[in-house]
């Protein structure tokens, strides 16, 4: 999304911000300002910006309701927000944790102009510094995912480990090109996300391996209604990722690790699940060792389908 | 003449408020802020609205996204997008100022349309006749857009029809130097939308044109006409076009199958209508 006419969003009524940050903006790429939050979220969803500047100001929509929309969705959280505020912190601020107040830096009124230059610039640079996360899909990495586990198991708190994983990923890569393949990784990376978030709200947590792997942790009791939804997801779009004549006839014809024609089914989605109850699993690598095997055994079939494993103790 | 073809279609393609019915709207709102409301009951109230459908497709397929031109019915739309994103388009529609009887005419239009090509679609067997629904709500979704961006070229237009004894696109041919069906296809193109979706939007008026999908603009073309027939809403045509026999042969339909249709869309359509603002 990256393009040489970058456009940084003000999102407030206050003209002299305006003012201010057009100055030094001028020379990286346009301000474009809106005066009310709804006509700057369709335009946000559309063409995301290469920042925003939200003003608590705005009156027609509520400047927290926004920040959620943008840094609830994989594909816009990189976007670097900063938030506009008065002097007087307002009250729902002053009693959030800095954790739920999902934005990356905020200006204080009245602005100082270099203080304002400075923040932006740092803002803008820590942005593209997160690296733990998916380059193509934004969702958090490796770093992430093994620090989150560990956590929850140090805390022996209960919840389920799911990892995810696509058959015959390889053999589409193959016939129809990397870039298909990213589409497919792209819209997978979504139904988990979106059926993760219905499921469990801010409970639920999905990343990305890397390839076509994913993995996602949700409490207990809604790991096999999470399971369920996400093949019943996959399979009725996964169709449309193939050309009319493959997704036709419901296979590829596609070369095989030795270099042989062969037949490939349509992709399936398998996911493998490991509960961790009552302090069972000590350790990350435990965690995920059993998950995986799983998956392993979940792969095996042709179709889509979850494995979970249930026990409470050794 | 040619420069200003150019600069209208510029203009058509930089609309960028598609606003819609108030009631459709409000009831949309009032799902939104239930949170019981699952998305599969989002879905069939989007699916009746030409505007939000085509925000919702737009949006999922465009690049932000990563995966362009891939997703043609809404339920999948809304299983890709997601609660967050479905609120964030809904709540950033605008509605109509005056809610013209044209519009609310066209709406009912292309809703009937939409029904009748699904129903079609399932009588004929056909795999996803979702997907024919959409192309069918979809397919005067340029004759919105031509009312929104070009207001008076719009007027000029109706009473054009009004005066001579000519049909709607004629009419647009006249006034504009192209028709809806133009305007669709640079739409779909604009936004990403599908080859099928854009094939049934661009040729649903001379189906024969299509090199591909062909299928999507002909079963278009007989259930507009259907629903032209049964006077369902207002395309803005006092004409009736006429339809051969060759356009219901090729889409395999014969008089037993076309008398099930018949029934069924007058089964169903009251049950739609009720939806309908008034
Ligand atoms: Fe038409
Ligand atoms: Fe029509």
């Amino acid at each position: 999304m990256q393009n040489n006419t970058q456009e940084f969003f003000l999102i407030s009524p206050d003209e002299t911000i305006y003012l201010i940050f057009d100055k030094f903006l001028k020379q990286k790429g346009s301000l474009v300002q809106f005066n009310e939050g709804k006509p700057a979220i369709d335009r946000i969803l559309q063409t995301p910006p290469a920042m925003i500047i939200l003003d608590i100001k705005i009156e027609d929509i509520s400047y927290l309701e926004m920040i959620k929309l943008i840094k609830g969705e994989n594909v816009y959280l990189q976007i670097p927000l900063i938030l506009c505020l008065d002097k007087e912190i307002p009250k729902e601020i002053e009693n959030m944790s800095v954790f739920d107040l999902d934005i990356d830096d905020f200006i204080l009124r009245p602005i100082n102009p270099k203080e304002a230059k400075i923040r932006l610039e740092l803002t803008a640079c820590k942005a593209s510094k997160f690296l733990d996360a998916n380059p193509l899909t934004k969702l958090p990495g490796n770093t992430t995912i093994i620090q989150k586990i560990q956590k929850l198991l140090d805390a022996k708190r209960d919840f389920a480990l799911g990892y995810v994983d696509l058959d015959f990923f390889k053999s589409y890569n193959d016939k129809y090109g990397f870039s298909r393949g990213d589409e497919v990784l792209m819209m997978t990376a979504r139904i988990i996300v979106n059926t993760v978030k219905e499921e469990c709200g801010a409970e639920g947590f999905v990343g990305h391996v890397g390839g076509d792997d994913y993995v996602f942790i949700v409490p207990v009791n809604k790991a096999e209604d999470v399971c369920k939804k996400i093949i019943k997801n996959f399979d009725a779009i996964i169709p449309y990722f193939y050309d009319p004549t493959d997704k036709e006839r419901g296979y590829i014809i596609s070369k095989n690790r030795q270099g042989k024609i062969e037949k490939f089914p349509l992709m399936a989605i398998s996911i493998g699940v490991v509960f961790n109850i009552n302090g069972r699993l000590k350790h990350y690598g435990e965690a995920s060792q059993i998950a995986v095997n799983l998956k392993k055994i979940a792969k095996k079939s042709q179709k889509s389908t979850y494995i979970i494993d249930r026990r409470r103790n050794e | 003449m040619e420069d200003l073809r150019t600069k209208r279609k510029g203009k058509i393609l930089a609309v960028k408020d598609l606003p819609t019915l108030p009631p459709v709207l409000d009831e949309i709102t009032k799902m939104i802020e239930d949170e019981h409301c699952t998305p599969k009951q989002i879905a069939e109230v989007i699916a009746k609205d030409q505007v939000l459908s085509a925000k919702v497709l737009k949006m999922v397929n465009s690049p932000v996204y990563g995966f362009p031109r891939r997703i043609t019915t809404i339920q999948h739309a809304i299983v890709l997008l997601g609660f967050n994103v479905i609120r964030g388009i809904i709540i950033s529609t605008s509605v109509f100022d005056v809610m013209s009887q044209a519009m609310v005419g066209l709406w009912e239009h292309s809703l009937g349309c939409a029904t009748i090509s699904k129903i079609i679609a399932e009588e004929l067997g056909l795999k996803d006749p979702e997907e024919f629904a959409v192309a069918g709500l979809l397919h005067d979704i340029g004759k919105v857009v031509i009312a929104i961006q070009l207001p008076e070229e719009k007027e000029e237009i109706q009473k054009l029809v009004a005066k001579e004894d000519i049909t709607y696109l004629e009419a647009e041919k006249k006034v504009l130097g192209f028709g809806h069906d133009r305007v669709n296809s640079w739409l779909a193109d604009h936004w990403n939308l599908p080859l099928p979706t854009k094939v049934a939007l661009t040729y649903h008026h001379n189906p024969e044109s299509a090199e591909f999908y062909e299928k999507f603009a002909k079963i278009v073309h007989v259930a507009d006409f259907i629903t032209k027939v049964l006077e369902i809403g207002n395309s803005g045509d006092e004409l009736l076009n006429t339809l051969s026999k060759k356009d219901f042969v090729d889409i395999g339909l014969s008089f037993k199958k076309l008398a099930k249709i018949m029934d069924r869309v007058l089964e169903d359509i009251i049950e739609v209508l009720t939806f309908i603002p008034k």
